[in-house]
């Protein structure tokens, strides 16, 4: 299982919601709102893109910020 | 940490670490910049968006990094880092370049203002546009109830009549 904590003040919750939305058919996600991060924890990745999904995902969610 | 002309970061394995300050480049100008970025290498953010912004880099595996990287994808650690290096260095130059982006829309919002607003209100026809179309559209010319004849031309056609 990966987890990535993003930064409330830099990344927001509807960005990541989004790229979750976008990435679900390749693993789970599950978002934790802790006090200052916004936790996802990535599960049952697909084979394929094990070593780069959680990579790819922040730079989407960071895509979509900008 | 390496120092170089100012230019401050750490190497941590895969990746590179680097800080902004935020007093200098908005946080705004860090998403744009990083943005032309993403093809490139992973990037993520963390820290204080008041203070400073921490930048992690790290560089795409050849097959999943754009073709078009001006970067070499070597298989070397040194090589790597070196790449990181020069995309980091990318990376600073391309966050002044969106600085000034922002300082020039910055000072010229008023004028653009200006010309956009200039331009909607031409574009919408206004109403006294709308009265002098309305105007030349009515149908005056035919005259059906015969006000705009000459006395002349109507005592003519009585004076036919009774003849």
């Amino acid at each position: 299982m990966e987890v990535i904590k993003f930064n409330k003040k830099i990344y927001s919750l509807e960005a990541v919601k989004k790229a979750i939305e976008e990435f679900k058919s390749l693993a789970e996600f599950k978002i934790k709102d802790l006090d200052k991060y916004i936790e996802v924890e990535i599960d049952k990745i697909d084979n394929e893109y094990k070593g780069i999904l959680k990579d790819e995902f922040s730079n989407y969610v960071l895509g979509l910020m900008s | 940490m390496k120092f170089d002309k100012g230019f401050n970061y750490k190497l941590r394995g895969k990746a590179l670490e680097f800080t902004i300050n935020t007093k200098i480049y908005s946080l705004k100008a860090i998403y744009q910049a990083a943005y032309l970025f993403l093809d490139k290498v992973y990037v993520f953010l963390d820290g204080d968006p008041e203070k400073e912004i921490k930048v992690i880099m790290k560089l795409k595996r050849p097959s999943f990094a754009n073709a078009s990287s001006s970067v070499p994808q070597s298989e070397t650690s040194e090589d790597k880092s070196a790449g990181l290096e020069q995309i980091a260095g990318e990376f600073y130059n391309e966050l002044l370049n969106q600085l000034l982006r922002e300082k020039v829309s910055e000072s010229n919002a008023k004028i653009r203002e200006y010309i956009v607003s200039a331009a909607l209100y031409n574009a919408v026809p206004n109403e006294v546009d709308r009265l002098l179309q309305e105007v030349e559209e009515e149908d005056w010319q035919e005259d059906p109830l015969g006000i705009a004849k000459t006395w002349e031309d109507k005592q003519n056609k009585e004076g036919l009549k009774k003849k």
